[in-house]
């Protein structure tokens, strides 16, 4: 799932300094989940926002609210009464979820509460591990499914590179482990050594722009669409 | 009644008002057909336990809270927040033959809960490495 972490209280504060009624909008999606924007998340921004305009002398009234998934419009847009009654909006959503918000409301100011991270692992509560960086081209299959994209320093599509340590550490750290070698002891482990063998093209690193997914089995019902 | 209790109040109310229509006609159209239950992968998973049809969980959710206007007990309260937290995921899925929208409804119940500050938690407190 996509991990989230919220941005400095002093950077949301600045963003929002000048308005008077502030809504909150969680989302009860991945960013709950990580526990960086959820119903409790957002009402602690709140009271810390609050906090800070008490100090500095200002004033404004605080509202929170969690759409399901802000990356949807359908629950999005069911907030429309409590935006209507808002000078600006935080968004405690991933970047995705900011932008639909500021999207489907387009006349009114809408700031990131969160930066998103990752797609990562939860290793413990509150503890996550970045593994896939979405790069929309899979190399799991070969790799013993671990991510050279991911775990290897260098991002090294043909590896090891010749600085893994004799430890099977990487040599930008000795706390990092070589990606290249763990993929190696586990093709090792599964007689499928001759992967590491294949030579793989470099990846199209081209900026497309924002990409679009139609899923298998979809394409008539899109295509469609797109002749009207 | 503290402010507080009186705004959430208002809160619910408009939540239900917003959806009346459509919570009042799902309640009378469901003819407890189950056949949204195939259609839930907890369902599937859970051995067939019919309090995950996708149904149960929307009418004894919102169909709870929409009969009495957001005024449950706390135990009810608690009993709708495993349905509509524990046993959904929201993951939209499920079909109804005569067109109920229960994700909507289900949607719906949380935001209601959300008001009254029941919500679901994620920090269970429990760490894995104790």
């Amino acid at each position: 799932m996509i991990k989230a972490e919220r941005k400095p209280l002093e950077e949301i504060y600045n963003m929002v300094k000048g308005y008077s009624s502030i809504l909150s909008v969680g989302c009860g999606g991945c960013t709950s989940v990580c526990l960086a924007g959820g119903m409790r998340e957002t009402i602690l921004l709140n009271k810390e926002l609050s906090d800070c305009f008490m100090k500095e002398g200002g004033k404004a009234v605080f509202s929170v609210v969690v759409t399901e998934r802000q990356c949807n419009e359908e629950y999005t847009g069911d907030i429309s009464d409590l935006v209507s009654e808002c000078d600006c909006m935080i968004s405690m959503a991933c970047g995705v979820g900011a932008q639909l918000l500021a999207e489907t409301y387009e006349s009114k100011p809408v700031f990131p509460g969160l930066n998103t991270m990752f797609v990562g692992k939860d290793l413990d509560v509150g503890l996550y591990q970045q593994n896939c960086r979405t790069c929309g081209d899979c190399k799991l299959g070969y790799t013993g499914g671990i991510c050279p994209i991911t775990c290897c320093s260098k991002s090294l599509l043909n590896g090891p590179c010749g600085g893994t340590c004799l430890d099977g550490s990487c040599e930008v750290s000795r706390d990092i482990p070589c990606a290249w070698n763990k993929i190696y002891e586990r093709l090792k482990a599964q007689n499928r050594l001759d992967n590491i063998l294949n030579i793989h093209e470099p990846m199209e690193w081209i900026d497309k722009g924002p990409g679009i997914l139609v899923q298998q089995g979809y394409e008539s019902r899109y295509m469609k669409e797109e002749k009207k | 009644m503290k402010n507080s209790d009186k705004t959430t109040e208002v809160r619910i109310r408009r939540i239900i008002n917003k959806k009346k229509g459509m919570i009042k006609l799902s309640l009378k159209v469901c003819v407890h057909c189950s056949i949204c239950s195939e259609s839930c992968f907890l369902y599937q998973s859970s051995r067939h336990d019919p309090t995950y049809t996708p149904s149960y969980k929307a009418i004894n959710s919102i169909g709870r809270l929409y009969k009495k206007k957001g005024r449950v007990s706390e135990k009810e309260y608690d009993e709708i927040r495993e349905l509509i937290w524990e046993k959904c995921v929201l993951c939209t899925r499920c079909y109804c033959p005569v067109g109920i929208d229960i994700p909507m409804l289900i949607a719906s119940a949380r935001s209601i809960c959300r008001e009254k500050g029941i919500f679901r938690t994620y920090d269970t407190g429990e760490s894995k490495n104790k």
